[in-house]
């Protein structure tokens, strides 16, 4: 927004008009009551105490414990502020938001107008207060359903949305999956299998890129549905990956609440498994959870190298082998590394270890106030973690692009 | 107490009687009855029989209707020309709201009865009345639907709900 822009003007606040009667008698005094007024005389009821649950997340950043705000009815998370947290804590249905702003003032000195607002819309998004949140690209089509294209685009999204195969009583098999084998993956022996395969993929693949033309050739005239092939056997394997995820939960002595397949979204196929009650463990175990799903890219990338080299020069087997492992191990690097602007693996370490929890919507949002030249001059610790993000981010994603193109054109030739 | 030539005069201006022709509106000016009424009476009670529709000639009054205890909520406030309990020449429900002075005031009070006799007197001057009265309908429909949504506007300002993140 350019500074010369008219800022509009701000909508008339809503008024109701109430007559109240006096004690005895016709009598009667009207009141003009803004919502305003009864917006700060509202009093916030938090959900019922055995329906949340609150734990406490350090953070080596900006020096204040961040919190992690459960709803043990949905299995919804929230990240809380100290600040956040010590409002959630006066939102009992009897103190008024008016006593609550007055009890911040006394306790940090200061106050901030959007605090509170903005506490409560989390809060409703995480249903601690009331109502549910849709995506933004679903707000997004909302707004615009009198358009035909729109609507037809909603419905199916809607249509596709309702596809959702999952158990929410996969625990079961999640603690018989890990007692027969499954916490091999977790023993020091298992992550050095894990590292040699590792080591040993790196050489093949090396090896394997000096004759990247020879490779590819072996798709012969079936290159679109090598292609295919390849996707389709990579998707299978992102249920491993969330599998794994799955492993570690009950490797930390927690519980896999859901296991499923659906649409994100209503258009991205995936699988997914929900692993939010690991929020309520410790840092390293978030972090295993994290990395140890990746790994099964790395794995499984490094296996397809390995079966590439020993395979034929030129043969479908080869390139299909070699195609496969790029595939994996691309995934790997886009799950783990954290600057790409995809909230990953990668990214959810990231925040966890800095201990901010909206990096990339804080960074997102500074760069674009930049932009527009509505960013307030200061450049501090905080700023420069924030341009840190979207500075590495912008040359990843396109050094990821680069590398792509570089891929393709030397596999051509 | 107006003459009958003022009230003949007044009812020209009333919305409600400005297409009936001069006869027929001294004819139905002569049914009415006129009602003086102190600050803060109640002329109409929600919930209670009635089979009248009140003008107001003089004064101000408050439409309200309960929402709790002592609390009702103001719907319209009317002065000379506007008129109200139409509901009641058609139906035979009870008062959907309250009505009453919030100054000395004085109204008109035209009954089923008189309305009757208009209707078989002078299907024209009825057809007149009737047509003006739809129009009314129509607004206050409209008023009802925009109220409706003030109502829900405040609601949501009032409680903080984001509805647009939705």
């Amino acid at each position: 927004m350019s500074d010369t822009q008219a800022t509009p003007t701000p909508q008339r606040r809503a008024k109701l008009e109430l007559l109240v009667r006096h004690d005895g008698d016709d009598g009667f005094d009207v009141h003009q009551v803004g919502s305003a007024t009864a917006f700060v005389q509202s009093r916030p009821q938090r959900v019922a105490v055995e329906s949340w649950e609150l734990a406490e997340m350090p953070s080596r950043m900006a020096g204040q414990p961040s919190y992690i705000l459960k709803n043990t009815v949905t299995d919804r998370f929230l990240l809380l502020t100290e600040p956040e947290k010590f409002l959630w804590e006066q939102m009992d249905g009897h103190t008024s938001l008016q006593e609550i702003a007055t009890a911040y003032v006394l306790r940090y000195g200061a106050f901030d107008f959007d605090i509170i607002p903005v506490l409560m819309r989390k809060l409703q998004r995480a249903q601690l207060l009331t109502l549910t949140p849709t995506s933004r690209l679903r707000q997004a089509l909302a707004r615009n359903r009198r358009r035909p294209l729109v609507k037809a685009i909603e419905t199916g999204f809607t249509a596709l949305e309702r596809i959702n195969i999952s158990s929410r009583n996969v625990q079961r098999v999640f603690s018989a999956m890990y007692r027969f084998g499954g916490f091999l993956l977790f023993t020091p022996a298992g992550v050095t299998v894990c590292l040699a395969l590792a080591v040993a993929g790196l050489v093949a693949g090396v090896r394997l890129w000096r004759e990247g033309g020879d490779i590819v050739a072996g798709f012969g005239g079936h290159a679109l549905r090598a292609v295919l092939m390849v996707k389709l056997l990579f998707f299978a394997t992102v249920a491993a990956h969330q599998i794994v995820h799955g492993l570690a939960l009950v490797h930390y002595r927690r519980r896999v609440r859901e296991f499923g397949f659906t649409f994100l979204h209503g258009f991205v196929p995936t699988f997914y498994v929900d692993v939010t009650d690991i929020f309520m463990t410790s840092r390293r175990a978030r972090v295993v959870t994290a990395v140890s799903g990746a790994m099964v890219h790395l794995v499984l990338g490094s296996a397809w190298f390995i079966v590439a080299l020993f395979s034929p020069l030129g043969s479908f087997t080869q390139a299909f082998a070699a195609a496969s492992g790029m595939l994996q191990w691309q995934a790997f690097i886009v799950a783990l590394y954290p600057f790409c602007f995809i909230e990953m693996d990668g990214y959810h370490v990231l925040v966890d270890v800095l201990g901010t929890p909206t990096l990339k919507q804080e960074a997102m949002s500074w760069f674009g106030s930049l932009v527009r030249r509505a960013a307030p001059r200061q450049f501090g610790r905080q700023e420069a973690l924030w341009a840190g993000y979207v500075v590495l981010s912008t040359i990843s994603v396109a050094a990821f692009i680069a590398f792509n193109v570089m891929l393709i054109v030397h596999a051509s030739s | 107490m107006a003459s009958p030539a003022q009230t003949l005069a007044f009812l020209r201006e009333v919305r409600l009687f400005k297409n009936i022709a001069e006869p027929e509106l001294g004819t139905l000016a002569a049914t009415l009855r006129e009602r003086n009424l102190k600050r803060g009476q109640v002329l109409v009670r929600e919930g209670e029989a009635g089979e009248e529709m009140f003008v107001v000639l003089r004064g101000s009054m408050v439409i309200s209707k309960a929402v709790t205890g002592r609390v009702e909520q103001v719907l319209a406030r009317i002065g000379p020309g506007d008129f109200f309990g139409e509901m009641s020449l058609f139906d035979r429900s009870p008062r959907s709201a309250t009505v009453q002075t919030d100054s000395d005031a004085t109204v008109l009070v035209l009954d089923r009865e008189a309305m009757r006799r208009l209707t078989e007197i002078s299907p024209r001057a009825a057809a007149a009345f009737f047509h003006a009265l739809v129009q009314v309908f129509i607004e206050r429909l409209r008023a009802s639907g925009d109220l409706v949504a003030e109502v829900t506007r405040w609601g949501l300002e009032a409680t903080g709900l984001d509805m647009d993140a939705r």
